[in-house]
């Protein structure tokens, strides 16, 4: 059985070329133009994966993300300008898996939906609990990270900043969640603290921290580990 | 600037001005007394007529006339024959002191009404040098709330009661303080309305205590002034009122003309801004947009005839077009976004993330890695918006890309309480002279042919300006364009973060 996506989108044309392009891969597309109408479509059949454009003329889907949060694991993915930062940040914390700015490649959206897809059913089991990508290695179990073979050595904090990326590897994590899972709820504000421990992180896990290969940052929204 | 205070000498006698005439009256008593031997009743009474003109000239005219009577009467006890008494003996001496008496209030009258006039001479000269320190003041002064404290100060110096003044809000209503009683607003209304002075001696509403002075006449009225405290019979002092309203009155008129013309001339300036950007972006939106169609449609009618090369070559002409059009759409809104912000949200931002993230993106248009980054370790953060930062670093680099050929420097530097990042390329470079101009909004350098960087430039300075931070382009030895960002960085850096 193939993969079924519900992109919800308003307008025509990216909505055809979408559904189009995404048929050609073999995905089973079914498309909705407003929030009500994916709505009434989740209510009927869950797709696997859902592709929400930000800025449809009956709300902004957050309400859609939280509905769709409060019953299923299954992925919901961002499409958004620009620019609209504070939109694709509230719809990301809200439990949104992750986002593509417009205009993207069909390249971009489809390596977005493998890894939502390979996340899903895992939001609550840790079980990626091994992270390996160019060198670096990363064992959440054991605790040990080498880069090349050699061991580096991480202070707990940075461990724990680097090991909820590796959980989440693959997709964005918003500065928000990261703060509150690593630091604490109250802590959610203190933006350069990440600044400083990414920072720390690339010193010691990057070849050129200045031109990140593993710790990716996603301007003015939060940070994702690279996967391919 | 202080304005010179009217003073008014006090109307009443104070015990002061009695202990005075006491004072004159006894030493012309003493030295009467003292110099008995050698003068005759005639110098003596001379004497008590001295002290009586010098308390007509120096004291209120209650106490002069007092002194007049009090002269007569220790005249006719000291001295008078028989001495010691109040009696008079003789008619001479009876006439001697009527005639005495009327002397000295003929004089207390004559030196008063000098006083007085003196007085009033003395208050028009205040006046007049209070009119022309008001005038100087007002000519100065660049704000309405200027001219309002101006007004203010001049009628608590030229009156004792309390005063107040509005000026007019653009609604047409005075701007009065909250805490005042109602009755203040409705009086200055009415007097706008009338278009003249209500209150004591005008005619108007003289059952008021207070003159409601209008700013201006008819159309021209910017507000009003109340004095309070005020006396019918003070016709100068109205007048002077008055003539203090009419400067103010003036000054505020001739900032409100001021303002309209300089919002009419930004107007203007706007429009003329707006048509110029509409004719850039329509001019650099119709180029790729040509290309896209033309490679489009012949993908669509004549693919058949097309090898795959040639398939590949139209397609990827699309796509890179496709991508300028829209780098030009978001440099153009945030050209509008940032002309409409009134502030940043500002953050904390490390310096190498955003190089990180840019280069990212950058290097799929960057396939020879002609794009070489210095970023050194250990950087202070910057208090930026990174969105907008990292837009400013795109555009730079894209810019180099597009008008040089050869390798492009990315460095980040350290100088001083700034944080320097420099494009370097080996392009063409900047035309002498022009390395102000290049920034222009919507300006094209042709100096490769491809227009459309102006926007991009322009952006970048915006950006750059919106953080407090410089943006400067100049020629480079050798040939070629540096761009160097230096933005500030804040003295006070986060505290490190506690394990």
């Amino acid at each position: 059985m193939s993969i079924r996506l519900l992109v919800v989108e308003d307008d025509p044309e990216i909505r055809s070329v979408l559904h189009s392009s995404l048929a050609a891969e073999g995905f089973d597309v079914r498309t909705a133009v407003s929030v009500s109408e994916a709505a009434a479509i989740l209510h009927h059949a869950l797709p696997d994966v859902v592709v929400l454009d930000l800025g449809l003329p009956d709300g902004d889907g957050l309400d859609l993300v939280r509905q769709i949060r409060k019953a299923h694991a299954l992925p919901v993915l961002v499409v958004s300008a620009r620019h609209q930062e504070a939109e694709k940040i509230k719809l990301l914390d809200a439990g949104a898996d992750d986002y593509l700015t417009k205009p993207f490649s069909v390249g971009e959206l489809l390596a977005r939906i493998r890894v939502a897809l390979r996340h899903r059913g895992t939001a609550l089991d840790p079980a990626a609990t091994v992270h390996e990508l160019d060198g670096l290695k990363v064992d959440l179990r054991s605790r040990l990270v080498t880069v090349a073979g050699e061991p580096v050595h991480l202070t707990p904090t940075e461990f724990k900043l680097l090991a909820r990326l590796v959980r989440s590897a693959g997709r964005v994590v918003t500065h928000r969640q990261l703060l509150a899972d690593v630091w604490g709820a109250e802590y959610t504000d203190h933006t350069h603290y990440l600044r400083l421990y990414m920072g720390q992180l690339r010193a010691k896990i990057e070849a050129d921290p200045a031109e990140p290969r593993h710790l990716l940052t996603e301007t003015g929204v939060g940070y994702r580990l690279a996967v391919a | 600037m202080t304005l010179p205070a009217v003073r008014d000498d006090p109307a009443t006698p104070s015990p002061r001005d009695w202990g005075v005439a006491i004072l004159l009256l006894a030493t012309a008593t003493t030295a009467g007394l003292a110099l008995d031997r050698y003068l005759s009743l005639t110098s003596q009474a001379m004497i008590y007529v001295l002290a009586v003109v010098v308390a007509s000239y120096r004291l209120p005219w209650a106490v002069s006339v007092g002194c007049a009577f009090g002269a007569v009467i220790l005249l006719n006890f000291f001295f008078v024959p028989p001495r010691w008494t109040f009696q008079v003996e003789g008619q001479e001496h009876l006439v001697a002191l009527v005639t005495m008496l009327a002397v000295a209030l003929v004089i207390s009258h004559l030196a008063s009404s000098l006083r007085r006039e003196t007085r009033t001479a003395r208050r028009s000269e205040q006046r007049a040098r209070q009119l022309q320190a008001l005038a100087t003041g007002l000519a100065d002064a660049k704000s309405p709330g200027e001219v309002a404290a101006l007004a203010a100060e001049a009628l608590a110096a030229a009156f004792p009661g309390p005063s107040v003044i509005a000026l007019l809000t653009p609604q047409g209503e005075p701007d009065l303080p909250g805490d005042l009683a109602a009755t203040f607003g409705d009086g200055m209304r009415c007097c706008i309305r009338e278009g003249a002075t209500l209150g004591p001696g005008t005619g108007r509403w003289p059952g008021l205590d207070a003159w409601y002075l209008p700013l201006g006449t008819g159309g021209q009225t910017t507000g009003a002034a109340c004095v309070q405290n005020v006396s019918a019979y003070d016709h100068a002092g109205r007048e002077h009122a008055q003539a203090l309203c009419a400067l103010v009155a003036q000054a505020a008129w001739r900032l409100k003309l001021t303002a309209s013309m300089e919002a009419v001339r930004q107007e203007a300036q706007w429009h003329l801004v707006q048509s110029t950007f509409l004719a850039a972006i329509s001019h650099d939106l119709r180029t790729p947009l040509a290309a896209i169609v033309g490679a489009a449609s012949a993908l669509q009618t004549q693919r058949d005839k097309l090898d795959a090369a040639g398939q590949e070559r139209l397609l990827a002409c699309i796509v890179s077009e496709a991508r300028y059009l829209s780098t030009l759409t978001e440099n153009t809104l945030q050209l509008v976004r940032l002309g409409h912000a009134d502030r940043l949200d500002l953050d904390w931002v490390s310096m190498e993330e955003v190089v990180g993230a840019v280069l990212g993106r950058v290097r799929q248009r960057d396939q020879s890695r002609r794009i070489r980054s210095r970023v050194p370790p250990a950087l202070p953060l910057i208090k930026a918006d990174p969105v907008l930062l990292a837009q400013l670093l795109e555009n730079l680099l894209d810019n180099a890309l597009k008008y040089s050929t050869e390798g492009i420097d990315l460095a980040v530097r350290q100088v001083g309480d700034r944080l320097e990042v420099a494009v370097e390329d080996r392009g063409p470079g900047i035309a002498p002279g022009e390395e102000q101009a290049i920034f222009e909004r919507y300006r094209r350098s042709d100096r490769s042919g491809r227009g459309g960087a102006g926007l991009g430039l322009a952006v970048c300075l915006a950006i750059a300006r919106a953080h407090g931070a410089t943006l400067t382009a100049r020629r480079r030895d050798g040939g070629g364009s540096s761009f160097v960002l230096a933005l500030p960085i804040h003295a006070e850096q986060p505290r490190e973060v506690v394990e």
